[in-house]
């Protein structure tokens, strides 16, 4: 993906560096209710919000894949989740989606939008 | 049946240092703990065994997200083994094992076995506490300490989510002779086994089949401050907090569960009803209300002075 756009041309929320974000791991944001995961240049952002009863999904701080990190967990009751599409695989809410968050590259870090209200 | 309650709950894991992990700073005593599963224990010896889950020693995994395999059963003596084993052959396998564990199937083909209970009769007091009219501490002991042993007392109960939970409980009280101490309409029964005054050992609770499960599993503290207390430090540690601290209506426990790497909640509780056979049981629908007397949330500590923290 790059750098991104310059950061004059950005209003957004900045997350963090994308370097800070292990490779082929994840981290929570809970002041903005989201989290990232990292593969590789590929980032995903997700709202922490399971579509099973709406709670966040870690089980600790930034602990949101399984061991092999193959599938995003939500550790209220071990709902597997596809890392591409964020659709429930298995478990509690079954065909139901994490909802994606719309972010962009800016200098390396990445950014979701201010207008978000939830953000 | 003179059935005390769990004594052990059997998990085959996904990711077996997580819950290693996990177990080790919730507070149990661990008497092993390594890449190929670990053993964590309370106070009297109930306690939680992790397996891989790929394990071929362990019953069937559910075609679920649930990771618990089995549930030890503590029951009094040989005499209660034997009934148990007598009462369920009448219509299903029950395996006895070299060590003399029973092993069988309940009706929604949760594994669950029973052994002479491992527990440990603990000689412990429960917190003490001062009120006008009734004194119970010392002079001069003081009940805040940093370095408070908070190791979980004893397994307290487990939930279950079930498909057909009218059936469900007609095991547990008609073959097994729990009885129901409440129950909210709709969800599902506490349940009671005739070994112990505890108000619950067991709730279950109706889902869709896809959901079919261990919902949590709980120890006892000795109080509702070892509840705070031990919350709070897992807090501390980066655990995420799922509901609570608070104190429940059906029970009177104190609660405060938390996520886990091991497919379910996880719960400290304190301070929970006992009731006996002349207690009616109450019906109630689910709901906010009803499930608790008050919640509280965790925040950081802060001193009068300044603004609070956000």
């Amino acid at each position: 993906m790059g750098a991104g756009r310059p950061a004059a041309e950005v209003t957004g929320r900045s997350l963090c560096a994308v370097a800070d974000v292990k490779d082929g791991g994840a981290k929570g944001f809970p002041a903005h209710g989201v989290f990232v995961v990292r593969r590789g240049e590929r980032i995903d952002v997700w709202r922490d919000d399971c579509p099973h009863q709406n709670v966040p999904m870690a089980w600790r701080t930034d602990e949101y894949l399984n061991r092999e990190g193959t599938r995003i967990v939500c550790a209220a009751h071990g709902a597997l989740f596809d890392m591409d599409s964020g659709e429930c695989v298995l478990g509690a809410c079954l065909g139901d989606c994490l909802e994606r968050v719309p972010h962009e590259m800016v200098d390396g870090a990445i950014v979701i939008r201010t207008n978000d209200k939830r953000s | 049946m003179n059935i005390i309650g769990p004594d052990r709950l059997i998990f085959g894991v996904d990711d077996i240092v997580a819950c290693n992990q996990y177990l080790t700073d919730y507070g149990l005593k661990v008497v092993r703990s390594g890449p190929e599963g670990g053993l964590f224990e309370a106070l009297d010896g109930t306690g939680v065994e992790i397996r891989a889950k790929t394990d071929p020693t362990l019953p069937p995994a559910f075609e679920t997200a649930n990771m618990l395999r089995e549930t030890v059963y503590g029951v009094a003596d040989a005499s209660t083994l034997e009934a148990i084993e007598a009462e369920l052959r009448k219509d299903r396998e029950v395996k006895r094992d070299g060590a003399g564990v029973l092993h069988a199937f309940d009706d929604m083909g949760f594994a669950i076995a029973f052994q002479v209970t491992c527990r440990r009769q603990l000689t412990l007091e429960a917190e003490k506490v001062n009120a006008p009219g009734s004194l119970n501490r010392a002079v001069n002991a003081v009940a805040t300490r940093d370095d408070e042993d908070l190791t979980p007392r004893s397994l307290s109960h487990v939930v279950y989510f079930v498909p057909d939970v009218a059936r469900a409980e007609a095991f547990y009280v008609k073959r097994l002779g729990f009885r129901c101490t409440d129950r909210f309409t709709g969800v599902g029964p506490f349940l009671q086994p005739a070994g112990t005054q505890d108000h619950h050992t067991l709730f279950m609770i109706q889902t869709p089949p896809f959901l079919k499960g261990c919902e949590h599993f709980t120890f006892h503290m000795a109080g509702p401050s070892q509840v705070m207390q031990a919350g709070s430090r897992f807090v501390a540690k980066g655990y995420q907090s799922f509901w609570g601290p608070g104190r429940h209506r059906f029970g009177s426990n104190w609660f405060w569960y938390f996520n886990s790497p091991l497919g379910c909640h996880v719960e400290y509780d304190a301070d929970m009803d006992l009731h006996d056979a002349s207690w009616t049981e109450r019906e109630v629908p689910m709901g906010a209300d009803a499930s608790q007397l008050f919640l509280f949330q965790s925040r950081d500590k802060w001193a009068p002075g300044g603004p609070p923290p956000k």
